[in-house]
């Protein structure tokens, strides 16, 4: 684990105060999407298509701080689109700051080295790098050449001025374990703080979905590629997630820990997939049908679904739900053998 | 498969609430026709079926919004526009990236082309 102490105590207080408070469902990471546009296609994301006018819009600084406000996560997760393309992105990223928020600005990191000089380094703030693998796996999953090679100026110059960087990467079917392997040792080499992992889903409104992993593959493919793992790897996640990931742990989704905010409302029921939307937190939290969602309710949209946004609550939950749990995580993380 | 240009008739065989569920669900502007006669084009982003009063909400072509519209004022549903989730899929990228390799290989005079295996050969 790559987490500095100080994030760790602030997640580790705020999970035991929801323990306390006998909080059956509560959010770690809130996904605050202030906007749909960005300057890539990828294939498989589902997230930007729709028409211009949407494209066009975006959230306000005090729409996204009000529902920062009204969710009470620790965590901020601003995806997209390209939250680099946000006009706002410095006023907003300052704000969550003062409000000492640990945000994960998650980004292909085509703009971050133009960007840079709007951000000052602070450990609340993480470029969560957008690196589906080498460079040729990397420019073919974002359907675009040379991408890779501007992601890891992008990583240097932030580095050398002193900013927390991560990398967060999709897997899709055919996924290189060995590939994969080299992959970390590049970004361990690039200096980044950690690497986020996840399998990728099978979006209902995604424009193919064949190349996305489903479980046996995916416990394999995490199997192999995290066997023996080196030590200089260091992941910025749980990881009882990435022995689930393995195969080693059976989870239930908590779809409610990453809880999604858009220019549509706050959405139902995860980060993933859109049955509606709320007007707000609370009406999501009381009113969505969580029976509904998971691998044990049935719903064929959840069957093959083992994504971070679903299943890392599960994990940091669980370590904190028993000594058990909290023994597994420190002997992992101690021990380096996932 | 896209919905684009459908134009629905609602009746016994084709409900409603179906109507808004495919709207719900389609990536591009449509235009709810109300009973009244009158004209709504926009993105539908939400609907609650189950609601006592059961309605949509949508954003107009202009992004302006949202504008909540009950079931009962709706005649029908026309899927007028553009379907932004149709086509540019991974299959196409990589087909193409295949053929640009082929190409590539083709001129260089070499005979192996696709995709180099990684290290273990996969
Ligand atoms: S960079 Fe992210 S938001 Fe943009 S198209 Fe690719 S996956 Fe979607
Ligand atoms: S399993 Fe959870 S995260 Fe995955 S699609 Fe279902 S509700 Fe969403």
């Amino acid at each position: 684990m790559s987490v500095p102490v100080s994030q760790m105590y602030t997640v580790a207080s705020y999970i035991l105060q929801q323990k306390l408070r006998r909080r059956k469902r509560y959010p770690f990471v809130l996904m605050l999407e202030p906007m749909f546009r960005c300057n890539l296609a990828c294939a498989g994301c589902g997230k930007i298509q729709y028409p211009a006018q949407i494209l066009k819009k975006h959230l306000t600084v005090a729409q996204c701080l009000a529902a920062v406000a009204e969710c009470g996560a620790p965590i901020v997760s601003i995806p997209g689109g390209e939250p680099l393309m946000y006009p706002d992105i410095d006023k907003l990223v300052t704000e969550l700051v003062k409000h000492r928020k640990y945000i994960y600005l998650c980004t292909n990191a085509i703009l971050l080295k133009e960007k840079l000089h709007l951000f000052t380094p602070s450990k609340y703030l993480t470029f969560s790098v957008h690196m589906d693998g080498l460079r040729e796996e990397h420019d073919e999953a974002v359907c675009r050449d040379g991408v890779f090679d501007e992601a890891v100026e992008g990583i240097k110059a932030a580095l050398q001025r002193g900013f927390r960087v991560t990398t967060n990467t999709t897997l899709f079917d055919g996924a290189s374990p060995l590939r994969m392997r080299e992959f970390f040792d590049e970004m361990m080499d690039l200096g980044v703080e950690g690497m986020m992992l996840s399998p990728g889903y099978s979006y209902s409104k995604a424009p193919d979905q064949e190349h996305f992993l489903h479980q046996t593959r995916t416990n394999q493919l995490f199997s192999e590629m995290l066997s023996k793992p080196k030590r200089r790897w260091k992941f910025n996640q749980s990881p009882l997630f990435l022995r689930f990931l393995m195969g080693k742990k059976d989870f239930e989704c908590t779809p409610w820990g990453n809880p999604t905010f858009n220019m549509f409302g706050w959405q139902r029921p995860c980060y993933l997939l859109q049955e509606g939307y709320a007007a707000s937190f609370q009406e999501l939290m009381d009113g969505t049908k969580w029976e509904n969602y998971g691998k044990k309710s049935g719903n064929e949209k959840c069957r093959n679904c083992m994504v971070h946004c679903g299943y890392e609550a599960t994990a940091v939950d669980h370590t904190f739900s028993s000594l058990k749990g909290f023994a597994e995580t420190v002997s992992v993380s101690l021990s380096g053998k996932l | 498969m896209t919905l684009e240009g459908w134009v629905p008739q609602i009746n016994d065989y084709t409900s409603l609430r179906e109507v808004v569920d495919f709207a719900f669900d389609y990536r591009g502007n449509t235009t709810v026709v109300k009973t009244n006669g009158k004209e709504v084009v926009g993105y539908i982003f939400n609907r609650e079926a189950d609601a006592p009063e059961a309605f949509l909400q949508l954003f107009d072509e202009q992004g302006d919004g949202p504008f909540t519209i009950p079931y009962r004022d709706i005649a029908t549903i026309k899927f007028t526009g553009k379907d932004t989730a149709a086509g540019n899929s991974w299959k196409a990228w990589v087909e193409r990236k295949e053929m640009e390799r082929a190409l590539r290989a083709a001129a260089s005079g070499a005979d192996r082309v696709g995709r180099d295996p990684g290290p273990d050969g996969a």
